[in-house]
């Protein structure tokens, strides 16, 4: 092999270090705060009991010091909307616990999370810090319940559940999209009616309703989002009418042709989840993607969450998706709110998202520009813990970059 | 298998005369035409261009600072610092990078297009486990709009296969990323065809599911065997005929199979092998399984373990076309390190390739590219941005068979070329302007340069 250094070694140990000290200084970093505070540069953060307790205090007291050489600090970042914890090999049925037949609206496969998938630790490696992980349902419309949880491959890192409940809508393979969105009406009328009819009821006695109308009926109260998966510009009309009609806590997602409804989206004040590398028409559905989307529906007002496309096993990848978008005219602080500020909020996630006072530590040190391919995650804190980046993929490739007299099954 | 009935040319042929041609008359020769569907590809208008003072990456590892590059006519007529080329027009190349035209090795455009609808998958004849017989190029679709969008990437050539369902998936066809309203329009001159086979775990799901062989990985092996030892025979009857009537006598020609004619275009050379195989243990398999017939095993797609045999794929000349960072899938893509590209590249005579499979990142294939080169120099590497665009260009060619015409930026070679903004391995590197053959086929500033399917046309 010819073009090896020899450092390997050196650069596995390079990421040890300022382990689980009881409070952490990280001083001299260029901190994206998410807030309105901006950009500081040359900060210091404080990070004490996994949580972040001071920024540019007045004097540094705390058990460790990092010094972050002026590189860039932000919020972990946090992806949404694919199947982490719940897959380890796609085509692996056996390996595979976010689909199931008989799912309805009541199907919630946080139980199944997994935190010691090999996919976790490659999340952490793009810099993500936790996810939100939808289900796939069934052949019910309505696909099941998300949880989000952190990347720290610990067992408690669930983070919360039952967060949103998840609607596909849109184009039929077979049938008719509208019979999916009257049932969708229908469901929510019956749930409004049957809270009209329970509060009338009140004193009687009254039969308990069944899960599923329960979970309908935290819809319409709005105690629980609703996300809904659209692309075509009616369908998402439709929905925003709903949210209208039912007080709806809605969240729309993929919207691939929301650029051609962008004043109604910001005027319902609804966030859209989209992928920042759509721009083929997948279907008739999708006409009007382009790379140029986010960055306009953003400019435009609309609260954009940006996704990875695709197999879950590429999640690592948003920091790139935040790259295309900005390439193609998102404004940089906007993508890294996408990432960031905006999946938090959205989700509910109050502590994370954004670097303040209060917040939990889920913190990345990059090398430099977040977004670009030349930069890595050189520190990632999990409230406040730090975790190593590090995965099978790095044991194998040690393993076959190494040389042995043995064969390489010895090499560990 | 084929079982067509005897050409009725060959049927007409009396039996009494094969051998002895005591007439002395012999039938006019049994001949086929190797190139039924040809190309009518002609450049677009072509520019005489020098761009001047950018940052060139030639594709054959060299990077020239500060300057210049001349085309006339299609072709690059100079390279090399303060160039004069009085007639032509000036293109300001300053903090602009330069390369070759990209080309990827593994595409689906065309035969699965967008939109991805029931009557556009056409890219897989999944009824056989051995369907040699089908060529992708009668499933192009020239109005995808995913051949625009690749070309706003910088690709210029791109190979569309058959897909992965089958043993023998059948032919590729190498494209110009020109637009056109016929597949003709297209293709790319005189390349070679490619025949696509798979390895793994696709061909046995696909047909064991329906009880029948392949239902393993030592059904598949067996499959490729069986069809390999009735190809040489194909060959072997082909080649006494030829020998016979060369030699004056009137033999009757064997049957023609249009299914063996893929197979023995393989056995003579002229057909490539681009074999979808993710596994060392079967790349290595599959290698062999070529001298075992007398075929070279050509490239090896998707190759998720290549750098388990980097050495063995190099003393064999055996090109990999990878991804960066696919994984998880499938099994067998369950092993996949970022390093990869850069380990199968790091032998003597290697030949690593970034591809894409996909409509997506085949609009990004510099950046696919610069995950790896990134990625390995983290990790103990120390490659160059001249070492990374010859994943995506130089090498891709060489897979193809183009290398003579297209793949780097040389005195005499095909004008494919790109300027990008910026250096290309960046995320916010884009393709300012696209030529193939000296003509300009896209401008990221000029609309007139952008073209726009049919599909696309008028939507509302």
């Amino acid at each position: 092999m010819k073009l090896f250094k020899a450092s390997l070694i050196a650069l596995g140990l390079a990421s040890a270090g300022f382990a689980n000290a009881a409070s952490l200084a990280i001083t001299n970093a260029k901190v994206h705060t998410q807030t309105a505070q901006g950009v500081l540069d040359n900060a210091t953060i404080i990070i004490e009991d996994g949580k972040i307790s001071a920024i540019n205090p007045t004097s540094i007291s705390a058990d460790s010091t990092l010094d972050a050489q002026g590189k860039v600090l932000t919020p972990g970042f946090i992806n949404s909307l694919n199947t982490l914890g719940l897959v380890e090999v796609s085509a692996v049925k056996r390996s595979q616990d976010a689909h199931d037949d008989d799912a309805t609206i009541t199907f919630d496969p946080s139980t199944a999370f997994n935190p010691k998938s090999s996919l976790i630790p490659l999340m952490r490696k793009g810099g993500i810090t936790s996810n939100v992980t939808m289900p796939h349902g069934g052949k019910d419309m309505f696909k099941g319940l998300l949880f989000a949880a952190d990347t720290s491959g610990q067992f408690d890192s669930l983070v919360e559940t039952r967060l949103g409940v998840l609607v596909e809508l849109g184009a039929e393979s077979k049938g008719s999209r509208a019979m999916s969105l009257q049932k969708l009406t229908e469901k929510l009328t019956d749930a409004n009616k049957a809270l009209a009819k329970a509060k009338k009821d009140q004193a009687k006695d009254k039969k308990e309703p069944k899960r599923d109308e329960l979970i309908l009926q935290r819809l319409v109260k709005g105690e629980q989002k609703l996300i809904a998966y659209v692309d075509r510009a009616t369908d998402i009309l439709a929905l925003l009418k709903l949210k209208q009609q039912f007080n709806l806590d809605l969240i729309l997602a993929s919207a691939d042709d929301a650029i051609l409804v962008t004043e109604q989206i910001v005027a319902a004040k609804v966030p859209v989840i989209v992928n920042a590398d759509a721009n083929l028409p997948e279907g008739f559905d999708s006409l009007h993607t382009s790379l140029s989307n986010p960055g306009k529906l953003a400019k435009a007002g609309v609260q954009v969450v940006l996704m990875t496309s695709g197999d879950t096993h590429m999640g690592y990848e948003l920091r790139h998706q935040a790259g295309i978008a900005v390439a193609h005219g998102m404004d940089y602080q906007s993508a890294l709110a996408a990432v960031t500020k905006n999946p938090a909020q959205v989700f509910g996630l109050s502590e994370l998202g954004t670097i303040a006072v209060g917040q939990q530590a889920d913190l990345v040190l990059w090398s430099a520009d977040p977004f670009e391919l030349s930069t890595k995650v050189e520190q990632l804190w999990i409230q406040g813990q730090a975790h190593s980046t590090e995965s099978r993929i790095d044991k194998l490739r040690d393993r076959y970059m190494a040389e042995s007299e043995l064969p390489r099954a010895y090499i560990k | 298998m084929q079982k067509m009935a005897k050409t009725l040319h060959a049927s007409l042929i009396g039996v009494a005369l094969v051998g002895c041609n005591q007439s002395g008359v012999q039938d006019p020769k049994v001949e086929f035409n190797k190139d039924p569907y040809p190309s009518t590809y002609q450049a677009l208008p072509q520019q005489n261009i020098i761009i001047k003072g950018a940052t060139v990456l030639t594709g054959t590892g060299e990077r020239l600072d500060n300057a210049d590059v001349v085309f006339k006519d299609g072709k690059i007529i100079a390279l090399g610092s303060n160039l004069n080329a009085p007639d032509a027009t000036i293109v300001d190349g300053t903090d602009k990078w330069i390369t070759p035209g990209l080309i990827d090795v593994h595409s689906h455009l065309g035969v699965y297009p967008s939109p991805s609808v029931e009557s556009h998958a056409d890219g897989n004849e999944m009824t056989s486990p051995n369907t040699s017989e089908v060529w992708a190029e009668h499933s192009v679709w020239p109005q995808d709009p995913g051949f625009e969008t690749a070309r706003a990437g910088g690709v210029t050539t791109l190979q569309i296969l058959p897909g992965s369902a089958n043993l023998f998936g059948g032919r590729s066809v190498t494209l110009k990323n020109v637009p056109s309203h016929t597949m003709q329009g297209m293709k790319f001159p005189a390349a070679p065809y490619g025949l696509k086979m798979a390895c793994g775990e696709n061909p046995k799901r696909v047909y064991g599911s329906q009880k029948q062989a392949p239902g393993t990985r030592m059904g598949n092996m067996a499959g490729y065997r069986m069809a390999w030892s009735e190809a040489v025979e194909y060959k072997r009857a082909w080649e006494k005929y030829d020998r016979d009537y060369a030699a004056g006598k009137n033999p009757e020609a064997p049957a023609r199979d249009i299914e063996l004619d893929t197979l023995r275009g393989v056995l003579d050379g002229e057909i490539l092998i681009h074999n979808h195989c993710y596994k060392a243990e079967e790349m290595a398999m599959m290698i062999d399984l070529g001298k075992e017939f007398g075929y070279h095993a050509g490239t090896f797609h998707h190759a998720v373990e290549a750098y388990k045999i980097g050495d063995l794929l190099a003393e064999n000349a055996n090109c990999a076309a990878m991804w960066p960072d696919w994984w998880g899938f499938k099994m067998e893509a369950y092993d996949m390190v970022f390093e990869n590209v850069a380990i199968v590249d790091s032998f003597e005579n290697s030949c690593a390739i970034v591809h894409s499979d996909s409509d997506k990142t085949i609009q990004r294939l510099n950046q696919e590219a610069g995950k790896v080169l990134y990625n390995a120099n983290q990790n103990g590497f120390d490659l160059t941005e001249a070492d990374a665009i010859s994943w995506i260009t130089f090498n891709a060619a060489k897979s193809l068979g183009i290398e003579q015409t297209t793949g780097s930026l040389q005195v005499g070679k095909k004008a494919d070329i790109v300027i990008w903004n910026q250096n290309p391995f960046s995320v916010y590197a884009h393709a300012e302007q696209v030529f193939v053959d000296g003509a300009k086929v896209y401008d990221r500033f000029d609309e007139k340069y952008q073209a726009k399917s049919d599909f696309l046309l008028g939507q509302q």
